[in-house]
């Protein structure tokens, strides 16, 4: 199987503050792969580096056999992003925005399916703004899914969403993974990371402590539920 | 370029629903016509003059869109792009954020037009055809001062630090270009001492240009509002391009 995304030594700092210090990543294609850690372990610092919107100090990424800088526009041809922060003008319609998104791509997906598939299809005409934070985190995924893309990148995807829309969701990326959709998801969810996830890798103060399987999280650390075990591997019980 | 026109059909549509542009860059130079016109009805602009005051200032009013749209919507739009990360956004597609940027610039020349081609309307109806000279030789001057307005703007834009800042630095370049440049008060009003203090505005270089040109006057040194011009032009333009922030 080939290596979707290639992560080698990858270091960072911030004003003299150490966020990555020498992160290696391997993402076969077509697995879902997620990146976890507390808030501030370096997790969008690490998806920044990996996409080139942010300069790592050191070390190397290809993306798709590609450098993220370099070939950046057929990178981004096979690549959907949804980002957390909010992205998208004050007064644009759901429409709007898709259409927006489309234009950019030479072979975009159906947004209007796409919309039909997360539940949205009946929400075209509504100002973006005026959604509810889970038709807006699903409106998102859409816009990641648009490029009809490869591979797509998801920073906290169901944040805000319902246990049934969360559910609608997993359910929908597991098709897509089916398709042959690479997927690298970071989450604070972990009931979702151990329904998704087929590798894992665990950050802490920019180190990466584990890589792995859910199922070897659990053997390692002597835990029943991933949690506990997340938990203990990412020194989060210290602090509760 | 059909996502450019995408894209531009969908900047221009939010700018309509914001409405600010629309009153600051076409309604508000057709209303200082009208109180121009309540003032001066049909007289000469001086006495043995052989246009109107109306026609005088048809340059002048031209240049307030370009005013709006330069000095205060795209400083705004600009950071505002930045702040809501919708240029990072750009980054992680197969196109550039200048696209986007370039798609802004259209939608503020395509509001200068439409107010150039209203106060055209508007003069010819009430008055006469504003434009004496050649029509390409006030297109010409219209253009380069609109395009030097812009490059201030988009310098602004590029460099300041937030959205709040931005609305500041163009509130301190928009309100005194505006009213003492000669767009709404009249140079011709003006004193002497004034007039000189206020030539150092290149937007005041712009309309006596316009001026020039739209009434086919003589102008003693015509090089030197076009050079003023084309020197802000390339020295703004170069410098957002050096120290444009994306984020």
């Amino acid at each position: 199987m080939n290596e979707a995304i290639k992560v080698n030594g990858l270091k960072k700092s911030y004003r003299g503050k150490t966020a990555l210090n020498g992160l290696d990543l391997s993402v076969k294609e077509g697995t879902v792969f997620g990146l976890l850690g507390a808030n501030g372990a370096g997790k969008s610092t690490s998806i920044e580096c990996i996409l080139g919107t942010k300069q790592a100090d050191d070390g190397s990424v290809s993306v798709l056999g590609c450098d993220p800088v370099k070939d950046r526009r057929k990178l981004f041809e096979n690549v959907g992003v949804q980002f957390q922060e909010c992205d998208y003008p004050n007064e644009i319609k759901v429409w709007e925005l898709c259409e927006e998104t489309a234009c950019l791509y030479k072979a975009p997906a159906d947004w209007k399916q796409l919309c039909e598939r997360f539940g949205i299809g009946d929400k075209l005409n509504r100002y973006v703004k005026n959604l509810s934070g889970g038709e807006r985190q699903r409106l998102f995924i859409v816009l990641a899914l648009i490029p009809d893309p490869k591979l797509v990148f998801l920073d906290e995807l169901t944040t805000g969403l319902d246990a049934r829309a969360r559910r609608g969701v997993w359910k929908t990326l597991e098709e897509l993974k089916k398709q042959g959709l690479t997927i690298f998801l970071t989450s604070h969810f972990m009931d979702e990371v151990e329904a998704l996830c087929d590798e894992i890798c665990i950050l802490k103060k920019g180190n990466a402590v584990f890589c792995g399987t859910v199922e070897q999280a659990k053997k390692q650390c002597g835990c029943d539920n991933f949690e506990d075990a997340y938990l203990m591997l990412s020194d989060e019980e210290d602090i509760a | 370029m059909k996502a450019f026109f995408t894209m531009l059909k969908n900047e221009i549509k939010l700018s309509l629903r914001d409405m600010n542009m629309v009153i600051f860059a076409v309604l508000m130079p057709l209303a200082v016509l009208a109180v121009l016109g309540i003032i001066y009805k049909s007289k000469p602009a001086f006495d043995g003059a052989d246009y109107t005051f109306a026609e005088q200032s048809f340059g002048a009013l031209c240049a307030i869109s370009g005013c709006a749209g330069g000095l205060m919507g795209l400083p705004i739009t600009v950071s505002e792009l930045r702040e809501r990360k919708i240029l990072k956004r750009y980054r992680v597609t197969p196109m550039s954020p200048v696209l986007l940027l370039a798609a802004e610039l259209a939608v503020f020349m395509l509001y200068a037009l439409v107010s150039m081609l209203t106060l055209l309307a508007a003069t010819a109806i009430f008055w006469s055809f504003p434009i004496h000279g050649s029509a390409a030789a006030f297109i010409g001057s219209w253009l380069l001062t609109l395009v030097s307005t812009l490059s201030i703007g988009l310098l602004v834009g590029g460099i300041a630090k937030n959205t709040k800042q931005a609305g500041v630095i163009a509130s301190i370049l928009y309100f005194p270009m505006l009213i003492f440049s000669g767009t709404t008060l009249p140079i011709e009003v003006m004193p002497e001492v004034m007039r000189k203090i206020v030539g150092v505005f290149p937007l005041t270089q712009g309309i006596e240009l316009m001026k020039a040109t739209s009434l086919n006057a003589p102008m003693e040194n015509i090089w030197l509002p076009i050079a003023v011009m084309a020197f802000v032009t390339v020295v703004c333009s170069t410098l957002s391009v050096i120290f444009f922030k994306w984020e």
